[in-house]
């Protein structure tokens, strides 16, 4: 671990200046988050007369009894599903395109990467009415596995960007080791690379995890029926033409952001010990 | 196939396996891209030739027409030059602090743990929150930054109904969300480094900020520059919270690229020219990108 | 069978004589055997409107059991997208709702309303209002059955506010005017308006511009034989403008939601009086808190202005809530145009209605309606001699949505009164060309 071996003076106030702005920090990023958290255990009249501000009376959990009796849990097992197998889906494909992108020298290389870094320029709504119509004529329409294919295919230009510029770090010597211990390609794609682009893949799922996890644009466009609907969707059953019962809906999003909270924590911990057994020893 | 080529060298062969296992591993990613962007772009494109409300099974071939427009729509333009604001300015704000973050993280992640989960919040939740509480918090009367207004004495800030403010206030809520994307970006760049490098440099007598600045910010560079055209693209073509906090408004003070493209498309009823600006936006992001990419790295890379 | 034969003619024809003193108003239709699937799509995603519209399907399907309708309900917001996604893609329902005005001649143009003209000439039942089926219609054709209710806009007010201060509601706009000067002399904010939302300033401008040149001015500035530079929409521009210089308004206006509820906050913390809001704002506020809403808030209709020529009790609003449109023909279109006519809009879906405080589209129907703003609403709605719809639905979707982007340059006071109905000027002559 890294230790600071300098205890002088200047490293103490740095470290002091350090700390303060990491609390002021902390607390801008919490601040939001907590009142979410408050709110949702308001009524709507309360919110509206006492603030957004102010605590709740009472810790009330009414708002979170109707969110769950609002078929919460089928909402979130269908997110928990989507985002699983494209997350799955995503790590492969874009593992696959970026090994040969960073490692591999072929003629068409240049073109193909900037033809997919080209791709992270378009704006998502144009697809909309184009996926739109390949969804329903593949009879996919209003299942959950509509979303997939978008979600992939839309995550795959920035993580191969991504993780191309990962995999580039990667020292040649090692691959080239591999290849005189006779390893092939596929070998060592899998054994070698992927091992040592641990960081790079789980900053990927981190980020497109979090994007499939609050997608709305897509399961709003290519679903229509419940039992095909993640998570996002749920908080359009709290709203009405007009109203909008606010707590009931920031109930929606607390619960919805807690399993977020804890794959991070998980994947956080992978991060940390990728640094140590993923780092390159030669 | 080999023995019908006995002539082939040893370097031939390695050339067309290589090319061979390229293709296989880039196939997936090439279909999926191919059926889910390449058509819907080219589509764009098509439709943008024509004058169409977007439901009629009538459209009409206008040529050029749409594109000559576009050339001399100011509200286009101006939309590009609220976009090219938000770009410099998160670019500016969201790379340092993000950078600053990890840095700090990475002295000692497992003790700082808890400001690792607390930082990351911002990216956790979903526009519609974050749009929600942004609305009350920044609210020019009884809001956060005007209650602080007054404790200084000064009187309330109207921020979101501000055309002068409001899009650098939507400009700094979004910082607020992306920076932890970047954080942990850094951490994982941060984390392909070898400890040794960083133990020796010790031995050397570095401290930890000479560190940062001699090996670390070099070594940084290339995840820095990639993070820097995420940066770029994404806020060239962002929609999200702009959509969710102002609408664009006051006036057009917040429109940007992918809102007018969206008013247009699904609520003017002209999706013919709505597909004009999410084509020009297309060649738009994609010239600056390949641009700053190039004048970032291009010396190395030649 | 002779016999069977005879009884039924003689049958059929003591039931037209039964029918005469009805016939004047319809027919029956009748449907064939055959099974049919309807697809319908609505906004009724919060009960109770979502029980509402369920239980009149199911009425529906019950009647006619060969008949199937498969529902879904959509939120509001994203709703308007969806329903061009589908249609651009050849799969649009055979029975949708939208808002009337100008999408609504969209969705005609593009071919996706029947026309319903003669089905509705010979079968209706319901005795709507004339301004609602003014609503449905397009070029003097039918396409759409009004359904929903009417939402006219109006002013609600804080009653303790009112009687603290000492106030009585006004009835022209120089007294509203100078109940404002009170108002704000005592330290309350006048309206409560979140104009982040852009179609709500526009409530102002539609009644200052109606109360000043009638529903005249408006329908030449469409036509293009007038303009939206033009006397009354100047009124409008500058009044505004005065009041927003006097302090109307709360701080920060353009920067307020009403989605977010931050209009109905400043009502709510009786900081603000007065709100000119949609009636759907009763029901919203009732459904917030029942007890405070009923004891402190009345309504009453926007002022009138003195010396002007127009008519001084016109409504702004519309007369439909909605209207549903049907994108299919034959056996299919009948079955929709029962299900529309007579199961929304029959009694008991009418009732269910008036309970949750919207009232259908039917004449006489807010006669027996409880709570006392929406009394005064359906009276003022009653007597007025015209509906004024709202400029944004009326309009090109274009120039609907420019009117509400300059809504804002008015109220943020980024444009004279002068540029901003110019701009507007420019976007409708544009679209007339």
């Amino acid at each position: 671990m890294r230790m600071i071996v300098k205890e002088d003076r200047k490293s103490v106030v740095a470290w002091a200046i350090a700390f303060v702005l990491a609390a002021l920090w902390l607390l801008i990023a919490l601040l939001p988050f907590l009142y979410m958290v408050m709110n949702s255990f308001k009524g709507q009249f309360e919110m509206l007369v006492s603030g957004v501000f102010s605590l709740p009376e009472a810790l009330n959990f009414d708002n979170y009894v109707a969110v769950i009796n609002g078929g919460f849990l089928g909402y979130l097992l269908r997110s928990i599903i989507v985002t699983s197998v494209s997350l799955a889906g995503m790590v492969l494909i874009s593992a696959f395109a970026s090994y040969p992108l960073s490692r591999m020298k072929f003629k068409l290389r240049g073109f193909l990467y900037g033809l997919i870094i080209a791709c992270m320029s378009i704006p998502m709504h144009v697809t909309l009415i184009p996926v739109f119509k390949m969804t329903t004529a593949s009879g996919l329409y209003d299942t959950l596995w509509a979303l997939p294919g978008p979600y992939v295919a839309f995550a795959i230009p920035m993580s191969v960007f991504i993780l191309a510029n990962f995999m580039k770090g990667i020292p040649v010597e090692i691959e080239q080791a591999a290849e005189i211990d006779g390893c092939g390609k596929y070998r060592t794609f899998f054994e070698i690379i992927i091992p040592l682009s641990k960081a790079g893949i789980s900053t990927l799922c981190i980020y497109n995890g979090i994007t499939f996890w609050n997608e709305f644009a897509f399961v709003k466009t290519l679903t229509q029926s419940v039992k095909a609907q993640t998570l996002p969707m749920a908080i359009n059953n709290f709203k009405g033409e007009h109203s909008v019962n606010i707590p009931v809906i920031l109930a929606v999003l607390a619960l919805s952001a807690l399993p977020m909270i804890i794959m991070f924590c998980i994947l956080q911990d992978k991060l940390v010990k990728g640094m140590t057994a993923g780092s390159v020893k030669g | 196939m080999v023995n019908r080529q006995p002539t082939l060298s040893l370097q031939q062969r390695r050339k067309r396996s290589t090319a061979v296992a390229a293709t296989w591993f880039l196939a997936p990613a090439l279909i999926l891209m191919v059926i889910y962007i390449a058509y819907p772009v080219v589509e764009t494109f098509h439709i943008s030739l024509y004058t169409w409300n977007g439901i009629s099974p009538d459209r009409t071939f206008i040529g050029w027409g749409n594109w000559e427009t576009l050339l001399q729509d100011s509200r286009f333009w101006q939309a590009f030059i609220n976009n090219i604001k938000i770009m410099v300015l998160s670019i500016l704000i969201q790379i340092p602090i993000g950078f600053l973050l990890a840095t700090f993280l990475d002295a000692d992640s497992k003790k700082f743990n808890l400001f690792k989960v607390v930082w990351f919040l911002p990216l956790l939740m979903s526009s519609v929150a974050i749009g929600f509480l942004f609305q009350y918090a920044l609210a020019t009367n009884g809001g956060l930054i005007s209650t602080i207004s007054n404790l200084l004495g000064g009187k309330n800030i109207d921020l979101l109904g501000s055309p002068d403010r409001a899009l650098y206030t939507v400009i700094g809520v979004i910082a607020w969300q992306y920076i932890p994307f970047y954080m942990v970006y850094f951490l994982a760049g941060y984390s392909g480094f070898d400890d040794q490098i960083y133990e020796a440099a010790l031995i050397d007598g570095a401290s930890r900020s000479t560190f940062i600045k001699v090996i670390g910010m070099p070594m940084m560079k290339p995840t820095i520059i990639s993070a820097c055209i995420m940066s770029l693209i994404g806020s060239l073509k962002y929609f999200d919270l702009v959509f969710v906090m102002t609408g664009g408004g006051p006036g057009y003070a917040t429109d940007i690229m992918a809102t007018y493209m969206y008013s247009t498309s699904f609520k003017y009823f002209k999706m013919g020219y709505g597909s004009t600006i999410a084509a020009g936006m297309f060649i738009l992001i994609t010239a600056i990108a390949v641009l700053v990419r190039r004048v970032l790295t291009g010396k190395e890379e030649r | 069978m002779k016999f069977g034969k005879m009884v039924a003619i003689l049958l059929s024809i003591l039931m037209l004589i039964a029918a005469i003193p009805m016939a004047a108003t319809a027919e029956t239709l009748t449907l064939s055997e055959e099974p049919i699937t309807l697809t319908l799509w609505d906004i009724a995603t919060e009960d109770p409107q979502k029980s509402i519209s369920d239980a009149a399907v199911q009425r529906f399907m019950d009647a006619y059991p060969n008949v199937t309708v498969e529902v879904t309900h959509t939120q509001n917001d994203a709703y308007k997208e969806k329903l061009i996604i589908a249609m651009s893609s050849g799969q649009c329902p055979d029975i949708y709702i939208h808002w009337g005005g100008g999408p609504m001649n969209e969705y005609i143009n593009s071919g996706f309303a029947a026309d319903i003209t003669e089905l509705f000439e010979t079968y209706n039942t319901v005795d709507f209002l004339p301004s609602a089926i003014e609503q449905c219609k397009y070029n003097d054709k039918m396409y759409a059955i009004p359904y929903g209710g009417i939402g006219g806009c109006g002013i609600f007010y804080n009653k303790t506010i009112f009687a603290e201060i000492g106030v009585e509601v006004p009835t022209t706009i120089a007294e509203l005017e100078a109940v404002c000067d009170k108002l704000v002399a005592a330290g309350y904010v006048p309206f409560s308006l979140a104009n982040g939302s852009k179609w709500t300033g526009s409530m102002y401008f539609m009644y200052l511009a109606t109360r000043f040149g009638g529903t005249e001015a408006f329908a030449k500035a469409v036509e293009g034989t007038g303009s939206f530079t033009d006397e009354a929409f100047m009124y409008a521009a500058s009044t505004i403008q005065d009041w927003v210089g006097k302090g109307y308004f709360p701080e920060g206006v353009n920067s307020l939601s009403t989605d977010d509820g931050q209009d109905r906050q400043l009502i709510y913390q009786q900081k603000a009086a007065m709100m000119l809001h949609g009636s759907w704002q009763a029901r919203s506020m009732e459904a917030d808190q029942a007890d405070w809403y009923k004891a402190n808030i009345g309504y009453f209709a926007f002022p009138a202005l003195e010396g002007s020529t127009y008519p001084q009790n016109i409504v702004v609003g519309t007369s439909i809530g909605n209207g549903f449109s049907f994108n299919c023909d034959g056996e299919k279109l009948k079955a929709a145009f029962i299900l529309a006519t007579q199961f929304f809009n029959d009694d008991i879906y009418n009732q269910a209605q008036l309970d949750a405080n919207t009232i259908p589209s039917i004449v006489g129907m807010g006669d027996t309606i409880q709570d006392q703003c929406m009394q005064q609403i359906w009276a003022d709605f009653s007597a007025a001699p015209q509906v004024q719809l709202w400029y944004d639905q009326y309009l090109p979707p274009e120039v609907g949505e420019k009117h509400k982007d300059l809504c804002q340059d008015i109220f943020g006071l980024t444009m004279t009164p002068l540029e901003a109905n110019q701009a507007l000027q420019d976007a409708m002559a544009a679209y007339n060309k």
